[in-house]
């Protein structure tokens, strides 16, 4: 019989650290995820963005928002329908660790992806558009942020109990769009008026104004507010998708 | 201290209680049966004991640690192969093992040469690079138990363990259980194939409609209906009046045909043995076959079932 050792923290992110390595490798780079994660976003700002009057101030920011939000968001979805169907899920619930890690390993894994796939509009607003990185910090915090807030919210409707990924990305996606209007994206806050109140229960109004702030754009709510706005949505997506899955591993 | 101690065990979906208050142990170094008819609450017990769903009621200790208070040091102890042989098909038998490794905290040094040893155990070394989706389902099924011994578990749980497999997988899968348990580990396996657990099982505890019916090894429980025992006779000819002279020997309850051997039922088969060599040697018949027949687990499991079922409508009216 093993011993229980101090160092249980450690070994559980590890642990944690291997789903996510896992998810990496068998789901990220697959059909579902690549289209509803990188090219249905994009070609939905294209279709926004193109004759518009948006500078790239604007846009690369926008476009960087929308790529992690989607990305991140459908690697949970996409990985644990899938184990459940395959029972492999069930290798992990029957493994030497909590519920917390197993969650937080399958958020780590679309956290990474998040972040490389941020990598692909912000080369193209340096390379194409020539735009400049004025704050670096605000830019790994607020890419850091968005894909981990994303990653979780993911995570969250991925607690739906169904082994079909498709099931899931349809509920996302009804709420996924709608927010993609009310987030400063392709209508300035400040040109929402009486409404702007409605951006700030976006998730997605944050990591938009704190991107354009990296870039030296102008941003509405502050860098401090920003973050604290990706924080309590984090930690909102994270501990309701804990919960959810617990309810649903319970009732099975 | 027990390998695995059951006590009260309850779980309910809604109205229907899938199991019933069940208590039992399994001791190290034991392979326990875990027999029933099919939705007779099997796996949902594999389930509960390995932290798969929530108890209702009643606790479960694996190697002494509560499934539910100290998750994480009972998992630590057990391994499992469910009925339907988890791996992960995009991924080498080599990778698959790699990650069951890390799950479990093991160094890349211990992993590896583990993950060596299982291959060449299970005849998967030629396959280690292969992706799984590849394999057979014998295969699949080979991976899955070596996943699961990844960690040296002082348990391992299988659910319907040969279930689908060929009968050659099927004889390979138990010879490689009976090596693991003379090595110590325990084995919790589920069944509903009676002689995989006559042939398997040190006890063996017969679940129906989520209640235990009986706990006992197989022996014991064949003893439980020891008025089906029987005696097998073939002679060299058959005469006319053979059956009519058998159904008269004392203590023969009923005779019936089996191909050329006629099988006599008794309570007594020292005694019908007597009568049968005298009625051999009186009528100058050659005997060509003589066997007595225990009753069978299918017997006592049958039996089980039907008074199992007939008190659970009892109750439920």
């Amino acid at each position: 019989m093993k011993s229980e050792s101090p160092y249980r923290l450690f070994r559980e992110l590890m642990r944690a650290w291997a789903i996510a390595k896992k998810d990496f490798r068998l789901y990220y780079l697959t059909p579902g995820v690549i289209m509803f994660g990188i090219l249905f976003p994009v070609f939905l700002f294209i279709s926004f963005a193109v004759g518009r009057d948006l500078s790239s101030m604007e846009l690369i920011p926008g476009l960087m928002a929308i790529t992690i939000f989607f990305s991140a968001s459908s690697t949970g979805p996409m990985a644990v329908p899938s184990e459940r169907k395959s029972k492999t899920y069930d290798r992990l619930i029957t493994a030497p660790l909590s519920p917390f890690s197993i969650l937080l390993g399958e958020t780590l894994g679309g956290f990474v992806f998040g972040g490389i796939i941020a990598s692909v509009p912000l080369v193209i607003g340096i390379v194409w558009y020539g735009i400049e990185i004025t704050n670096p910090i605000a830019l790994i915090l607020g890419i850091g942020l968005t894909s981990f807030c994303f990653s979780a919210m993911g995570i969250m409707f991925a607690a739906m109990p169904t082994e079909n990924p498709g099931d899931v990305m349809m509920v996302l996606n009804f709420i996924r769009l709608p927010l993609l209007f009310v987030s400063g994206i392709f209508i300035p806050i400040k040109a929402m008026g009486d409404y702007s109140f409605v951006t700030v229960l976006s998730p997605l109004t944050y990591p938009v104004d704190i991107l354009r702030y990296a870039i030296g754009g102008g941003n509405y709510y502050g860098l401090a507010w920003d973050a604290a706005g990706l924080l309590i949505y984090t930690c909102l997506f994270f501990a309701c998708g804990f919960l959810l899955h617990e309810r649903t591993r319970k009732r099975a | 201290m027990n390998a695995i101690e059951v006590k009260n065990l309850t779980k309910r979906f809604g109205d229907l209680t899938a199991v019933n208050h069940i208590s039992f142990e399994v001791k190290k170094g034991e392979i326990f049966g875990f027999l029933g008819p099919n939705g007779a609450g099997k796996t949902t017990t594999i389930r509960m004991l390995t932290g798969l769903t929530e108890p209702s009621e009643g606790t479960a200790r694996i190697m002494g640690h509560d499934i539910q208070k100290e998750p994480f040091r009972a998992k630590e102890c057990f391994g499992i192969v469910p009925e339907v042989s988890n791996v992960y098909d995009d991924f080498s038998a080599w990778n698959n093992l790699m990650f069951a490794g890390e799950l479990y905290g093991i160094s890349r040094t211990r992993r590896t040469l583990k993950a060596e040893a299982l291959l060449d155990k299970f005849g998967l070394s030629n396959f280690k690079k292969k992706k799984a989706n590849g394999f057979s389902k014998g295969m699949k099924r080979k991976l899955t138990i070596a996943m699961a011994l990844i960690n040296e578990p002082d348990i391992l749980f299988l659910d319907e363990p040969t279930s689908g497999l060929d009968v050659q997988s099927a004889a390979i899968l138990r010879e490689t259980l009976r090596e693991l348990n003379e090595n110590g580990t325990a084995i919790f396996l589920t069944t509903h194939n009676i002689e995989e657990a006559n042939i398997m099982c040190d006890r063996v505890a017969i679940i129906v409609s989520g209640k235990i019916v009986a706990i006992d090894s197989p022996e014991r429980l064949k003893r439980i209906i020891q008025v089906t025992q029987s005696v097998v006779v073939a002679f060299d000819s058959n005469p006319i009046s053979l059956y009519d002279a058998l159904v008269r020997i004392p203590r023969v309850s009923h005779v019936s045909r089996e191909g050329d051997k006629c099988r006599l039922y008794t309570d007594d088969p020292s005694a019908v043995l007597s009568s049968v060599f005298e009625y051999a040697r009186t009528n100058n018949l050659k005997l060509l076959t003589m066997n007595t027949l225990g009753p069978c687990l299918e017997d006592v499991f049958l039996r089980l079932v039907e008074s199992g079922k007939q008190s659970f409508e009892a109750n439920k009216r």
